[in-house]
């Protein structure tokens, strides 16, 4: 790959200040691309350029005429409350999950980093719940959440508190789901803490000590600092994963109750597979489509220039 | 050839390929027959393989795969590949998009709310040619249920698992609150025997309610009948905000946040089975499982009335799709005969709970012996004739079930008043019922 890539960009020049015509190395260029660019274009691009289309139209799946409307599906959206719900929903989850994910997994990152006895163990148990199925722990978790039986009401009782209805009350079924969702990636975030911990050169925290740095001095003004790429990177991650969280919502709650764990995602399942209003559904994926684009160019244009790279 | 060319190749080999996948997928006519897993792809060989997209699971998935094993093995020519797609809801959307992928089943269990949509975009087949050559009589089936299934005199969708909701009691809790042994003649009877039940009976709650998803609008629609309300009228009025319908979700509203007695359980199936509730309201069709897991004597009685009786019909029926070569369509018709044999639909009625569809089935010996053993499934046939087909508004209305089971939630989750969250659901109804008479 690389040899030829270092080729292409040499005779690259010449084929620029050449004839125009095509240089067989170009045709290898494009023999390399080509069935990543075909795959992307076929299963990323024009699903992309179709719903758009979509977006604009009245259709139920399975008629052969779809009906052109404009812009009323986007209309219907935003005049609604439903929507302006959904979309509370969405920046409620992703935002305690982000929180979450940074706070919680620094913590444990910086436990883990401790010389302590099974360390390796702790660690492998941390990071198992992120390969577990999404779907086995929401069924899991249910359990544990149910107000009669679950373990949770033992573990509340035990410090005098009763369990709420966590996944049939409006309040409390939000909080669960985040709780789970958190306990499930919560080991990838600490796991690549970790990594980021064990990279900071050791030199700088000694230079911190004989300038009578304290512990806390030393993690605010070095390590913070050093893992700025790091959290830079989880914060992308996180926020693109849990924008699109769905097999832990479909498993517990079905956005239930009463719309009350209705994110996006799952708005977009329901309108248009369980609906049948393939349109408003498309144009609901359209607006997730852009706020995903602004976070990113966000995250591209201002945070990364604040970023510390070592 | 040298590496170079071959790469070249190569590439516009895989590019090429790509396009043939999609130029399949994409063009017109060819309608494709999923493919068969596991086992079923060497029991079919040789056979004419129908599809038989479903929806049951446990005890009545297991009586279904029966049914379908003994027709199998009764003959040499068709072979029916029962396949397993999830709840009504779930098999209606992978048909949707099996519709759009062209890669349709022969033949699908649909239930009373979404056999109306593929009915409109006519992706079912017109079987009553198949019911006069097979002389199989359309007037053995219940006529209030294959009437549901006819539209202009041909018929569409032929009635299979099709039930009622049913009123169960724990016979247990009732004796230890000293309350007779039968249900309650009104809504407002159960509340006065609440007390009773939750001190002496032992109960925790009264009375379970369920969330949208399992199907709570369906169950409700009883309760607006009896108050002598509507959803709406046969031109898709929409009459959820009026009268008895608002009467109906106060009286549920007060039970629920006021006496504390009712309450909106996951699937009131399960409260109902582990004694956490001491009455609920489900399906006939949840008879089998619910006795089964039961550690208590469960007791059944027809729907509490107030104003009136009430009590909608419900459950799924069969329908071919039209897509379907004309062999395979055949094919899948004679399973449906073959359903409705008497000893065929008397065995799948007794052991889900469903009613017998047939009036030959109701009347066999074997069926007329088991009411006799079971007075829990007596009820449900008796409560029966008293049934009417649903309002429009659940039916026909595009995701109807869910826009009035979701303000039901919002009365038994936020305790809103039943004219506020109704008010809601009825300006949603409004505006989905006009695509349906846009389209109609």
């Amino acid at each position: 790959m690389s040899v030829t890539a270092k080729r292409t960009a040499r005779n690259g020049k010449a084929g620029i200040g050449g004839k125009g015509r095509l240089h067989p190395d170009h045709l290898i260029f494009l023999a390399f691309i080509a069935p990543n660019f075909l795959l992307l274009g076929l299963f990323t691009y024009w699903p992309m350029v179709y719903q758009s289309y979509l977006s604009l139209t009245r259709w139920d799946l399975i008629s052969p005429i779809k009906q052109f409307v404009g812009l009323e599906n986007y209309v219907v959206l935003f005049g609604g409350q439903e929507f302006q719900r959904v979309l509370f929903n969405t920046f409620y989850f992703t935002g305690t999950v982000l929180l979450g994910s940074i706070v919680l997994g620094l913590g444990l990152a910086v436990l883990l980093n401790q010389r302590l006895r099974g360390r390796n163990i702790v660690r492998s148990v941390v990071f198992a719940p992120v390969i577990l199925s999404g779907a086995a722990i929401g069924l899991v978790w249910a359990y544990i959440f149910d107000p009669t039986y679950g373990l949770m009401r033992v573990v509340l009782g035990a410090i005098g508190l009763s369990s709420p209805s966590w996944l049939t009350d409006t309040k409390w079924a939000m909080p669960a789901i985040i709780i789970v969702y958190l306990w499930k990636n919560l080991g990838y975030a600490a796991i690549v803490y970790l990594a980021g911990l064990q990279n900071i050169p050791q030199d700088l925290y000694e230079a911190a000590r004989v300038d009578g740095a304290t512990p806390w001095q030393s993690f605010r003004n070095v390590t913070l600092p050093q893992l700025s790429p790091t959290t830079f990177f989880i914060v992308v991650t996180t926020i693109l994963g849990s924008f699109q969280a769905f097999d832990i919502i479909a498993v517990m709650t079905k956005g239930g109750p009463v719309n009350a764990t209705t994110t996006m995602v799952w708005y977009l399942y329901e309108e248009g597979f369980v609906a049948f209003r393939a349109g408003r559904a498309a144009a609901a994926a359209m607006i997730l489509f852009v706020l995903m684009l602004a976070v990113t160019l966000v995250q591209v244009r201002y945070l990364q220039r604040r970023v510390h790279y070592s | 050839m040298d590496r170079r060319t071959f790469l070249i190749r190569s590439g516009g080999a895989v590019g090429s390929l790509i396009l043939v996948g999609c130029g399949n997928n994409s063009g017109s006519g060819s309608v494709q027959q999923p493919a068969a897993t596991g086992e079923a792809a060497k029991a079919a060989e040789g056979k004419t393989r129908v599809v038989f997209w479903s929806s049951w699971s446990a005890t009545s998935g297991e009586a279904l795969q029966k049914l379908a094993d003994e027709f199998n093995a009764s003959q040499k020519e068709i072979f029916i590949d029962n396949q397993y797609q999830g709840t009504y809801e779930e098999t209606a959307q992978k048909l949707a998009t099996a519709l759009a992928a062209r890669q349709v089943p022969d033949m699908a269990s649909l239930s009373e709310v979404t056999w109306n949509k593929f009915f409109l975009n006519n992706s079912l087949q017109d079987m009553t040619g198949y019911f006069t050559e097979t002389k199989l009589d359309p007037k053995d089936y219940v006529e209030s249920l294959i009437g549901e299934g006819t539209k202009d005199g041909k018929i569409w969708w032929v009635p299979f698992a099709r039930s009622t909701p049913l009123f169960y009691y724990n016979r247990d809790m009732f004796k230890k609150a000293g309350l007779p042994d039968r249900g309650p003649k009104t809504w407002d009877e159960l509340r006065e025997w609440g007390k009773d039940l939750m001190g002496k009976g032992g109960a925790k709650k009264v009375f379970a309610y369920t969330n949208a998803k399992n199907y709570n609008a369906w169950h409700f629609q009883a309760n607006v009948w009896q108050w002598g309300g509507a959803y709406s009228d046969k031109d898709f009025n929409i009459l959820i905000d009026e009268g008895g319908a608002v009467e109906a979700g106060e009286w549920l509203r007060k039970f629920v946040h006021q006496d504390k007695m009712g309450y909106m359980a996951d699937d009131q199936s399960i409260d109902f089975g582990n004694g956490l509730a001491a009455t609920t309201q489900q399906s006939t069709g949840s008879l089998g499982g619910i006795v089964e897991t039961a550690k208590f004597e469960v007791g059944t009685a027809m729907l509490p009335e107030q104003e009136k009786f009430g009590c909608p019909t419900g459950g799924a029926g069969l329908g071919i799709l039209a897509s379907a070569p004309d062999e395979r369509k055949r094919a899948a018709f004679e399973f449906i005969r073959f359903l409705a044999k008497p000893e065929n639909a008397a065995s799948w009625a007794k052991t889900t709970g469903y009613m017998p569809v047939t009036k030959s089935a109701r009347e066999s010996k074997e069926m007329q012996a088991y009411f006799k053993e079971n007075p829990n499934y007596q009820v449900a046939v008796e409560q029966l004739p008293k049934t009417q087909p649903q309002d429009t508004a659940r039916l026909l209305i595009p995701n109807g079930d869910q826009t009035i089971g979701t303000g039901l939630e919002r009365i038994l989750v936020n305790n809103t008043p039943a004219q506020e969250a109704f008010k809601n659901v009825a300006k949603q109804l409004e505006d989905d019922a006009k695509e349906v008479k846009e389209s109609a």
